[in-house]
């Protein structure tokens, strides 16, 4: 179903502040966009469609993010010293339109790590289920498929 | 990145590097002391290869690293396990690009050989085109075999030397912690999963063995997931039944946890830790239904007894020497491979006990996740210090490190020593050994 422009625009733009968000370092209001049962899914397979039988880099819904955020704003955290400075590109978006009030939002992303004296570089594609709420959207699942997510990878550190 | 030696080590420079309480940073940072362990300890003990349930039929097949080579861990239409270096002996080529899969043949896209899964030679094209006296029967046209592959109850092993000593001399009493894992299993078998994790830091392979014997740093690498795992509410997950809080909360223990914890050394550099639940310093899950229901499948199989003898086995963070850890009540295993003085892998697995409950594997799924995951909030801050002390270790300042605490109290106990859970036993029991291998 293709969806009014103006409702495309909407999302489109409703990604974007996602990634501002984790770009600036806003991970408390980042989470809020998330629904109370919504659902961040890093496979670690491509392709993966089973997160209890197969091991993901990150499955975790808003209870479990709760306390990665926190930790993200943690002093203390050894791996977030000094703190990572990312560069979310989000592109090639294409929305549909599901049930009332339900979207999907298929994007390609690049994301730039810095931190210290080192960059690093992921590359995939994101999946959104949205859902219309008080005039914006909730994120009821965050899809990261890493091009390399089945590689040998350095420790992660902020939602990509 | 280290300045160089200008002469090739010996056994005393070997024993010069470590002491009782100290060991000098070039055991971390010299290439030279990398080679020779490449040499004396990878390429002439067990090492780890594969799992049989990845073998089950023939031509099933797992590349890998041995030491410094690249195999292919195959089994063959007549039933047994081959270890092959994964090189065409044509030209050299690499022959096998993946990391798992099945064949009845593995043919080189050059000029294309091709070999049967035992490595022998099947056939070539042209065959006319080749001199009289070229013989697909010689070895020297097969893929090269690892000429010493062992099996103990269903973990694969290779060994790179002329003549080692049997598998099971090897593993001593380490066995216990394999045979226990598999008991664990309803139906006496374990499949390893098809998910695993590989982790890649910039730092010596040893500084991983170490950490994972370690009682001493979790309260304090670890405080940035405690503290949130602590504020946070219980049981608010609509996931996983609050494994991943209780899983971070775990690394929050103190003092007071940590009296009754063991941490034991036995001969040839395997270390383990004991007593680690009678305090209930890990969440060790026995009252909710998954457990129960798979505690009635256990004790149908194996009788109320035993199977409570099973599962009360209390060791932790078994560390058979060189590079293999396994974990058998939450059913993990890690392998750590290095690549070079300073990069190492680290694979990260984990089993499903056949028999059990879907739930159980899907514990032991999680388990990986939160403690294995390159985005672990557990594992990361482990891996920044195995880093920062490779940074730190690069230079010759003030070379050597200490691993003096809980000298004092240490004592030997039948086969190896046991030590208090505040001391750094395991990293000594770990450099004896070292010392031992690389002066032998």
């Amino acid at each position: 179903m293709t969806l009014p422009y103006e409702t495309q625009r909407e999302i489109e733009l409703f990604l974007l502040r996602e990634a501002r968000l984790l770009d600036a370092g806003e991970f408390e209001a980042w989470l809020a966009l998330y629904a109370p049962e919504g659902i961040y899914w890093m496979p670690s397979q491509p392709g993966q469609t089973d997160p209890k039988g197969v091991a993901s880099i990150i499955y975790e819904d808003h209870a479990i993010l709760a306390i990665r955020v926190r930790r993200l704003l943690e002093a203390r955290a050894l791996v977030l010293t000094p703190m990572p400075r990312a560069t979310h590109l989000i592109s090639n978006i294409e929305v549909a339109g599901g049930a009332a009030d339900e979207f999907t939002a298929e994007a390609a992303f690049m994301c730039i790590e810095h931190q210290g004296d080192r960059q690093r570089l992921y590359a995939g594609r994101h999946t959104h289920h949205l859902i219309r709420h008080n005039g914006s959207f909730r994120i009821a699942l965050k899809l990261v498929a890493l091009a390399n997510c089945d590689g040998r990878l350095a420790p992660m550190t902020i939602p990509i | 990145m280290t300045a160089a030696v200008d002469h090739p080590l010996d056994r005393n420079e070997i024993r010069g590097l470590v002491r009782q309480d100290y060991v000098h940073r070039r055991a971390y940072a010299d290439p030279e002391v990398f080679a020779l362990e490449q040499e004396r300890i990878f390429g002439r003990l067990w090492l780890y290869v594969a799992h049989e349930s990845q073998l089950r039929a023939p031509g099933e097949f797992v590349r890998t690293r041995l030491a410094a080579h690249e195999v292919i861990v195959t089994r063959h239409q007549d039933g047994n396990i081959y270890v092959l270096h994964n090189r065409c002996p044509h030209r050299g080529a690499r022959l096998c690009m993946v990391d798992r899969g099945r064949t009845r043949l593995f043919t080189c896209p050059y000029h294309a050989w091709v070999f049967r899964p035992d490595g022998t030679l099947s056939s070539v094209p042209h065959p006319q085109s080749y001199p009289a006296n070229f013989d697909l029967s010689n070895p020297q046209n097969h893929m090269q075999r690892v000429k010493h592959v062992q099996s103990y109850r269903g973990f694969v092993f290779a060994n790179l030397a002329e003549d080692p000593p049997p598998l099971t001399e090897h593993l001593g009493e380490m066995r216990e912690v394999i045979d226990n894992l598999i008991e664990r299993a309803p139906e006496g078998e374990i499949e390893i999963a098809d998910s695993s994790f590989t982790l890649e830091y910039h730092g010596n392979w040893k500084l991983h063995m170490e950490n994972a014997n370690d009682i001493f740093h979790p309260s304090f690498v670890h405080s940035s997931s405690v503290a949130p795992a602590r504020a946070a509410p219980a049981n608010a997950s609509i996931l996983d039944e609050d494994q991943t809080r209780e899983m971070l909360l775990a690394n929050g223990f103190g003092v007071k946890e940590w009296e009754g914890i063991r941490l034991n050394g036995i001969a040839g550099g395997h270390t383990f830790m004991t007593s680690f639940y009678d305090k209930g310093v890990l969440a060790n899950r026995t009252e909710d239904r998954v457990a129960q229901r798979y505690r009635a499948i256990l004790a149908e199989r194996l009788g109320a007894e035993r199977a409570a003898a099973v599962l009360a086995m209390n060791r932790f963070n078994n560390i058979i020497y060189p590079n293999l850890l396994i974990n058998a009540q939450y059913q993990q295993m890690r392998v750590t491979i290095p690549l070079a003085v300073d990069l190492t892998h680290i694979r990260v697995h984990c089993f499903r006990l056949k028999g059990a409950p879907d739930e159980m594997f899907h514990r032991a799924i999680r388990f990986l996740t939160t403690i294995g995951s390159p985005a672990s909030m557990i594992f990361s801050d482990d891996v920044e210090m195995l880093e920062r002390c490779q940074q730190g270790l690069i230079t010759q300042a003030g070379p050597w490190v200490n691993f003096s605490r809980g000298l004092d109290s240490d004592r030997r106990d039948g086969n190896g020593s046991v030590g208090g859970a505040a001391s750094e036993l395991p990293m000594r029991v770990q450099f004896e050994a070292w010392v031992n291998y690389l002066t032998q």
